[in-house]
């Protein structure tokens, strides 16, 4: 079957480049969006199966995989209206670098060894750098360059911290070990070894998950990439960074270095979550500020894991929703764009007004993504909190909250103000953009998921996020 | 034979360290392909011909004549010759090389496995610390791309040090990896101002 998806979706590609229709294109993308969710269902089915020798379809690579088949329908839709003015050719690349750069996360996603996910993490950068550079404007060629250089320099040095694993094996086809054979000699190794390597793989795939300090690759990329590319950037791409770091971290979790392990984690969560509260007070562009707040969240995820116990669950689960929500929220920047012309919040005011549904998105996004209740990911904060408490780690519990204190001064301010007040720069300002409220219904779905996990969790999610954390120390 | 050639290597990079003219970054670049070209070949006893070429293919023809055929040409749009603006001075830079020499040493001795060549290790962090020093210490952006380049070269050295015979995948990883930097020299690289510091119109 993952033979089959890689080779219709590389056929679908060279489809797509070679027909040269617009038409055509649409209907390849949909068909492409149907096999990942046909992908999932399979892979759903078949739970810790090992295909093609390099890929295993473990839970967590699954539930992340199945987040992606949610976000390809959406992320299609909202694409196909972005580059609807497009000429064909722009068109064309921009759909042939999605389904290529999806197919590379799923392939990340299932990878069981260490190697294959970082080749498959490498090439998303080549995908991803496609997508940034859509508009091609000079902006667009600066982002474009910022990203493609810090994610390679980022990832050749988690490539190290790989080489680092092959070290502890001795021999050469170390890179080739699957995450379970490596697993077997990790308490015989060199602790020194393994937190060299933990750093280098911690470090590089930050870039990918957006963690301080490598973070400022991914708000680069935000200002400019097209909406629903930053809604895939800032959710599903992120998730692969974790995705990796969480292999190495469950990996290395048997062995002494664990306590060291939790408090590089609980550093740059914290750390993370200082240069977001500090950027968001500042920001003036909606897109990096939701950037930001992509930041401060995957500081929480860093610390709910540092935490341990509860805190496993709550990392995963606020993965899970953070990629509901946020997506959601940059859709609604690519709408309110349309209707405002704009991203810089001076020019931005009214939209009540000027779009009621997007009103309410944003403000259900709010509530969504600063984890107020009902938002599912209060959820997952408290269970971190929690974890906090019961660890005594109080210094961290108060400093987070501070620091959240912050972020959501920050973001509702903002949000207020575009809803409800007047443009700064430009009071009488009236744009003609129109959208229709029926192109806001996913957004509102992908909402109204992350509120219902509030109130009501499913038992295959519970399941699946529990067998995740199967080979964690409880 | 390999030790003269991994001294040779560690000479290029204090040199690198030193340089001002980006020409000379250039050959050294050229000179690190070929040196690593031998290195590799002199190691890897039990290497099938497919990787055999993989390697050659890797080192001869990216790292000694394509890369710096690109870099070349991008000095040429450029016209800068001298790396006249970085951040601090070349005697300084060439302090922090050997500091960062010393180092490696002490690492690479402190993380003594039976597996893996300590020699091979030392240079491998010697040669990342030098790469990460350029891309701090200078600002121009061919510098960075040099940089990088030499970060790529760390961890082909690296992954030498685990065994004499080097496995497809890892092939594979270091391929992509030159894909990258080729693809970053060949589109970003002739189409950013290389000369200029000033990518600055993303900010807060």
């Amino acid at each position: 079957m993952l033979l089959l998806f890689f080779i219709t979706a590389v056929l679908m590609v060279v489809l797509i480049f070679l027909l040269r229709n617009r038409t055509i294109t649409k209907f390849i993308s949909i068909g492409y969006a149907i096999m990942h969710i046909l992908l999932s269902v399979y892979c759903w089915s078949n739970q810790n199966f090992t295909e093609l020798r390099y890929f295993t379809f473990n839970s967590t690579g699954v539930l992340l995989l199945s987040i992606l088949s949610v976000l390809a329908i959406p992320t299609l839709y909202h694409g196909f209206i972005y580059t609807r003015g497009n000429d064909l050719k722009k068109f064309n690349i921009y759909h042939g670098a999605l389904i290529t750069l999806m197919t590379f996360m799923s392939g990340a996603y299932l990878a069981n060894g260490m190697t294959v996910l970082w080749i498959f993490v490498e090439a998303t950068t080549l995908a991803v750098a496609l997508l940034i550079y859509h508009d091609r404007t000079e902006m667009a060629l600066e982002a474009t360059w910022k990203y493609v250089f810090i994610c390679s320099a980022g990832i050749a040095l988690a490539y190290l911290g790989i080489l680092f694993l092959g070290f502890i094996y001795g021999r050469e086809d170390a890179a080739s070990l699957t995450f379970s054979s490596l697993s077997v000699l990790i308490n015989q190794a060199n602790p020194m070894y393994l937190k060299i390597a933990f750093l280098f793989v911690l470090i590089g795939f930050s870039t990918k998950m957006g963690l301080f300090p490598m973070h400022t690759v991914t708000i680069d990329a935000h200002s400019v990439a097209p909406p629903p590319v930053s809604a895939l950037i800032s959710t599903t791409l992120m998730n692969v960074g974790f995705l990796a770091i969480y292999r190495v971290y469950t990996l290395f979790s048997s062995s002494s270095i664990l306590p060291f392990m939790n408090r590089v984690l609980i550093f740059a969560g914290l750390l993370s979550l200082l240069v977001a509260a500090g950027y968001m007070l500042k920001a003036k562009h909606l897109k990096r500020m939701l950037a930001y707040s992509s930041l401060e969240n995957m500081g929480l995820v860093a610390i709910a894991t540092g935490v341990g116990g509860s805190g496993y669950y709550a990392a995963i689960l606020l993965i899970v929703l953070h990629s509901f929500a946020k997506s959601s929220l940059f859709y609604q920047m690519g709408q309110l764009s349309r209707v405002l012309g704009t991203f810089r919040l001076d020019d931005c005011g009214n939209y009540m007004k000027l779009y009621p549904a997007g009103s309410l998105v944003l403000i259900t996004g709010l509530f969504c993504i600063l984890a107020i209740p009902p938002s599912g990911l209060f959820i997952s904060e408290f269970l971190m909190m929690k974890g906090l408490v019961n660890n005594g780690q109080w210094f961290v519990l108060i400093t987070a909250i501070i620091l959240l204190c912050f972020v959501i001064y920050a973001m509702s301010t903002r949000f207020m103000h575009i809803i409800f007040s007047n443009p700064r720069q430009y009071p009488e300002f009236t744009p003609s953009g129109k959208v229709r409220p029926v192109e806001t219904v996913t957004q509102f779905l992908l909402l109204g998921v992350v509120i219902a996990i509030c109130f009501y969790q499913p038992q295959f999610l519970v399941d699946i996020i529990n067998q995740s954390l199967s080979l964690l120390p409880r | 034979m390999i030790i003269y050639l991994i001294v040779l290597f560690a000479v290029t990079l204090i040199y690198l360290a030193s340089a001002e003219r980006l020409l000379n970054y250039v050959r050294l670049i050229a000179i690190q392909g070929l040196l690593l070209c031998g290195i590799a070949l002199l190691e890897l006893k039990d290497v099938n011909t497919a990787n055999l070429v993989f390697i050659v293919a890797e080192t001869l023809l990216f790292k000694t004549l394509l890369i710096p055929y690109l870099l070349s040409a991008i000095i040429g749009k450029s016209g800068v010759t001298k790396v006249h603006r970085q951040a601090i001075p070349g005697f300084y830079l060439l302090l922090f090389s050997i500091g960062a020499m010393l180092l490696s040493v002490v690492l690479a001795n402190s993380l003594i496995n039976p597996f893996i060549n300590t020699i091979y290790m030392t240079i491998a962090l010697y040669t990342l610390f030098t790469g990460l020093l350029l891309i701090v210490t200078h600002r121009l952006i061919i510098s960075h791309l040099i940089g990088f380049l030499i970060i790529e070269n760390a961890v082909f050295i690296f992954s030498l040090a685990v065994g004499s015979e080097m496995p497809m995948l890892i092939n594979i990883g270091i391929l992509l990896d030159i894909f990258v930097g080729v693809l970053i020299l060949g589109f970003f690289g002739l189409r950013l101002k290389p000369n200029t510091n000033e990518l600055t119109m993303l900010k807060d």
